[in-house]
């Protein structure tokens, strides 16, 4: 039971900030969804997984509570949806506002870059989509995955543990979302 | 992985010292308030009443059905006929979000009525964790007030009780098949609190509410006996809406306008996301031709609904 690995899941205010924490406690690890107020200091995790959430990302330089104070001094992976996975790309210097093309439900993804986060999983799949806006540049990144409209599906950071999906791998309907959380926080 | 037995043990060990005297629930029949209700009556017995409200927005003969089948459960069920309040609290009303709410504080002062004749200070309910998650607060947006979370007033005289909050609907049927409901009820297929008054689109007069009730049994027959016959699985939800709006049409040669019934049936294993039912063409054909008959006089047009949640809704309002 001790060696379990903790996996906090960072609350955005998304619709599936739950889902998460419940196919991370499916997967076995030990898990707790935490506000994203919580100072880091108190964080006592291996892993991160910051929800997505309703906040607009274009309209403003959005902190989302202290999530960037766990991407400054976190050790641990961390691994942002949707929101939160545009929040990582502002961080490290990246751009995001409205979508082109947002994407809401179905959507077919494919990898670009072959990565440890996708083992198991084959170089095509069907995802879940609830999203406005996007990553537009993310030049300290490698680009992983996209989708026809949508080119920054998923990305890794070049130097740092800092994973994002722009797809929602935590809903029930995407294929192999469980399979992408568990290689994600083996990284830890 | 979710473990019901120990679930169910801290659950029943936690209403034993929780609840002190008496205790009531509002029980619809469906899968959540039903397991919630048997958590509480393993933990107080004959302290709990339950109290199954006909709100005049049920389905086709279920207030019967339930009543009958809740007692055989061993459960105390008190029926209140609250018919005529319903459908004046919700008269002129055509937003969704104040039908919800309306539903939703008209449910609690029909429970706290019975309550302070029961003298009990705890109301136990159903609630999952998509009625609060939807529900919206704090960092989260509303996307529907469900009648039991974010429709409650702001002032209410009891505590109340939700053993099942974090759980969602896969989970809580596993938990109430543990705890021996019958397979009827842990298999049942989900129907909102608010009930028909949500699948009339604007207001929910009698006469409308009438012609979805007829329309949602026909499709539930017409499905559930195209799973029986093999032809397609029985989806996690399938029912009709009427929408407020009609087409033309044709009668033995006369010229009809009547209104438009959408059906809907979806793929899901929680609600918090959807998938419609790719339902065969020979089952759709049969609804179209069975609503469009029997209900000749209300409806002359019959559409299927191919949206996903997101963007849709499992629901319409």
């Amino acid at each position: 039971m001790n060696n379990k690995k903790k996996v906090y899941v960072v609350d955005n205010g998304g619709q599936w900030t739950h889902r998460i924490w419940r196919v991370v406690r499916d997967l076995e690890y030990e898990t707790k969804i935490i506000e994203n107020t919580t100072p880091v200091e108190d964080i006592d995790a291996d892993a991160l997984i910051f929800s997505g959430g309703a906040a607009r990302i274009g309209w403003e330089t959005l902190k989302l509570g202290k999530c960037t104070d766990y991407l400054d001094s976190f050790k641990g992976p961390i691994l942002g949806h949707c929101l939160g996975h545009q929040l990582i790309a502002l961080y490290h210097g990246g751009k995001a506002g409205p979508a082109d093309i947002p994407e809401y439900g179905l959507a077919k993804i494919k990898i670009i870059h072959d990565d440890p986060i996708f083992k198991g999983i084959p170089k095509e799949f069907t995802v879940w989509e609830s999203h406005n806006d996007e990553v537009k540049e993310a030049s300290e990144f490698i680009i992983l995955a996209e989708s026809d409209n949508c080119k920054i599906q998923a990305f890794r950071h070049k130097t740092k543990p800092h994973y994002g999906f722009q797809f929602h791998p935590e809903v029930n309907n995407t294929e192999y979302g469980d399979i992408l959380i568990k290689n994600f926080i083996e990284l830890a | 992985m979710f473990n019901s037995k120990k679930f169910i043990n801290d659950q029943v060990a936690e209403l034993k010292t929780s609840i002190e005297g008496n205790a009531i629930s509002g029980l619809s029949g469906g899968v959540d308030s039903t397991t919630a209700a048997i958590l509480v009556h393993k933990a107080i017995g004959k302290k709990l009443v339950c109290v199954l409200v006909d709100t005049g927005f049920m389905r086709k003969n279920e207030i019967k059905h339930n009543r009958s089948l809740l007692a055989n459960l061993g459960l105390n069920v008190v029926v209140v006929d609250a018919k005529q309040r319903f459908y004046k609290e919700l008269k002129g009303v055509m937003d969704p979000e104040r039908k919800r709410k309306k539903i939703g504080r008209l449910f609690i002062r029909v429970f706290e009525e019975v309550a302070r004749k029961q003298h009990a200070k705890y109301f136990v309910q159903g609630t999952i964790a998509p009625d609060w998650i939807e529900s919206g607060g704090g960092l989260r947006d509303t996307i529907k007030s469900h009648h039991n979370v974010g429709g409650l007033p702001k002032k209410i005289g009891f505590k109340i009780l939700e053993p099942l909050r974090d759980l969602y609907k896969d989970e809580v049927r596993i938990v109430g098949k543990e705890i021996g409901l019958p397979r009827e009820i842990y298999e049942r297929q989900p129907f909102p609190g608010p009930g028909l008054a949500i699948r009339v689109i604007g207001e929910a007069t009698l006469k409308r509410v009438e012609i979805v009730r007829e329309a949602c049994a026909i499709v539930e027959e017409e499905i559930e006996t195209a799973s029986r016959n093999k032809e397609m699985t029985r989806p996690w939800q399938y029912f009709a809406v009427l929408l407020p709006v009609k087409a033309v049409g044709v009668h033995g040669d006369l010229r009809v306008y009547k209104y438009i019934i959408a059906v809907r049936a979806v793929e899901s294993m929680d609600g918090m996301s959807a998938a419609y039912s790719k339902i065969p063409h020979q089952v759709l054909e049969r609804i179209s031709v069975k609503i469009t008959n029997v209900l000749k006089k209300h409806v002359s047009r019959v559409l299927y609904d191919v949206t996903n949640k997101p963007p849709g809704t499992v629901e319409y309002e």
